[in-house]
């Protein structure tokens, strides 16, 4: 299933290396995640797709340093990770903008905590602003804006640090249908656009195949990597094509048979 | 945000003054044709008494003054009280370790209300002006801490993680993630402790002083000077709404981020 052969050390950015995650309270315990390995190269867009509550969002939190694993390690660019850092960017399903700040102040968040200088912080925010097509919104605090446009904020505001990763939590997941295809066709283009290293977590099965270049099966609770699919359909997919509508039956009846 | 006299406001203020009027016509008429007027004044003459006592002075000070009086000791103790405040409130609810320390303490002291201390006060500090500032202090102190304290708590842990992955330092940590998501409860604190402190001044100058609105109230009471009393209050009353609206104003600028609409 690996082909680690043909890559080199060099240009993979994410290893998580045997993990293994159990959450213990006072008199239960909860193995969440067993025995999970995943090599993703620089810029791949990498979906993690697995049934609710499976642990999709503990794998991420250990790989952003949020979580702490029980056993084994994640490194990121070849760096152990113990702790949250800005060289990961992280979009959360629910948005988690800070409400005291606008657009604009989310955005360069980033930036002014590296101790960018004011002119500069505020060019590359506008960039990212523009990008996720923002623009005009800077002043406007997150409680006026809609579901849609503050997970664009989020997307801005990961982008803006300039990550080599970026870490999507079901970012979509609260979103209407129409919303969702939108946004989903926005993060393609900006992808396309901005080559980062993704791994984005979803439960959704057509966003999992119009995004990706990979796609990690998970397993139920306590979850680890079941399959693995390389998506090489041509860019931007058609959600509507016969290999579309192939590939997702056949990751669907994988799941069922799994499930 | 532009103030528009909307029909719909100036409807409501009409109400309003429907309903100030008929409480001094039924005062008016009560006092004129009950025995009622043995204790209570016309309400003309209070009206009066409170233009004239704007001018002319009541003991050394005009009314205005004397209200000015009130309002610098609670600025003051206010002051005192909200600083330190917010400060041990960020501090137990950040710290383990200083809540473990403070709460027993504090939690005792806290049922305590601050006109209580006045006696105590008055032995240590005397009559002048530092036992109104401890008195307004004491009586305003807790609630800053109390609120401060559960929004430093209330942080979402979350939004923290997203400032670090942010590369958000400890200090950065603090200053612009704790402080900001703990600023509407801070600002409750400081809105209920406001009116304590006017309460708490008051009734220190009814006690120890020679100016002052709670002052004028008891000089009327120890003179039989009923108009003077109700002068007293009226301006008590001026002088609370007027603080009132100037925290909700002041909080509306500070917490417009979590106003929705327009
Ligand atoms: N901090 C925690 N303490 C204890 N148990 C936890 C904690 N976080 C998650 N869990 C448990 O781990 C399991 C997996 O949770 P996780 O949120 O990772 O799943 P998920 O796949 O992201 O779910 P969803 O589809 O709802 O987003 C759940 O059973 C959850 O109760
Ligand atoms: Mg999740």
């Amino acid at each position: 299933m690996e082909n680690t052969g043909t890559v080199t050390a060099k240009n993979i950015m994410i290893k998580c290396n045997s993990i293994f995650k159990t959450f213990e309270s006072k008199d239960d315990e909860n193995e969440v995640i067993r025995n999970f390995n995943l090599e993703i190269k620089e810029n791949e867009f990498v979906v993690l797709f697995g049934p609710g509550q499976c642990g999709k969002t503990t794998v991420l939190n250990i790989i952003a340093g949020l979580e702490q694993s029980t056993k084994g390690e994640v490194f990121v660019n070849g760096r152990k990770i113990t702790e949250p850092g800005p060289d990961r960017g992280m979009v959360y399903q629910t948005t988690a903008l800070f409400p005291w700040l606008t657009v604009m102040g989310n955005v360069e968040f980033g930036p002014k905590s590296l101790g960018v200088k004011k002119k500069e912080r505020r060019e590359r925010a506008q960039y990212y602003i523009d990008l996720v097509g923002l623009k005009g919104f800077e002043k406007h605090y997150p409680i006026k804006l809609s579901g849609g446009m503050q997970q664009r904020v989020g997307i801005a505001r990961a982008y803006c640090n300039n990550p080599p990763v970026i870490l999507l939590d079901e970012p979509f997941g609260a979103l209407d249908a129409q919303t969702r295809y939108l946004m989903e066709e926005e993060l393609g283009r900006i992808c396309t656009k901005e080559k980062r290293t993704i791994v984005f977590v979803t439960n959704n099965i057509e966003e999992a195949i119009y995004l990706a270049d990979r796609i990690v099966l998970l397993t139920n609770c306590p979850t680890t990597i079941r399959k693995e699919y390389i998506i090489g359909l041509p860019r931007p997919r058609d959600y509507t094509s016969n290999d579309f509508l192939t590939l997702r039956k056949e990751i669907t009846s994988e799941m069922d048979e799994t499930i | 945000m532009k103030r528009v006299f909307t029909k719909e406001k100036v409807q409501m203020a009409l109400w309003g003054i429907i309903g100030l009027m008929s409480i001094l016509l039924i005062w008016q008429i009560s006092v004129m044709v009950t025995s009622l007027g043995r204790i209570m004044p016309e309400p003309i003459e209070v009206v009066k008494s409170f233009l004239i006592s704007s001018i002319k002075p009541v003991g050394r000070y005009t009314l205005l003054q004397h209200m000015l009086f009130s309002l610098l000791r609670v600025f003051v103790g206010f002051s005192l009280s909200g600083v330190s405040g917010i400060i041990l409130g960020i501090a137990m609810g950040r710290s383990k370790t200083i809540n473990s320390i403070a709460s027993p303490i504090f939690n005792m002291v806290r049922p305590i209300p601050g006109v209580a201390w006045i006696p105590l006060a008055i032995l240590w500090f005397g009559i002048g002006e530092t036992t109104k500032y401890f008195i307004i202090f004491m009586g305003g102190f807790a609630q800053v801490v109390v609120n401060t304290m559960s929004g430093a708590r209330k942080v979402d842990k979350t939004l923290v993680g997203a400032a670090r992955m942010l590369g958000a330092n400890k200090r950065q940590e603090f200053f612009r993630i704790v402080i900001p998501s703990s600023v509407p409860y801070i600002f409750a604190g400081l809105q209920i402790s406001l009116s304590t402190s006017w309460m708490a001044v008051l009734a220190a100058e009814m006690v120890s002083s020679y100016k002052g609105s709670g002052w004028i109230i008891i000089t009327g009471m120890n003179n039989g000077n009923t108009v003077q009393i109700l002068v007293g209050m009226i301006s008590i009353g001026v002088v609370g709404l007027g603080l009132a609206n100037l925290m909700r104003i002041i909080e509306r600028r500070l917490c417009s981020w979590r106003i929705q609409g327009q």
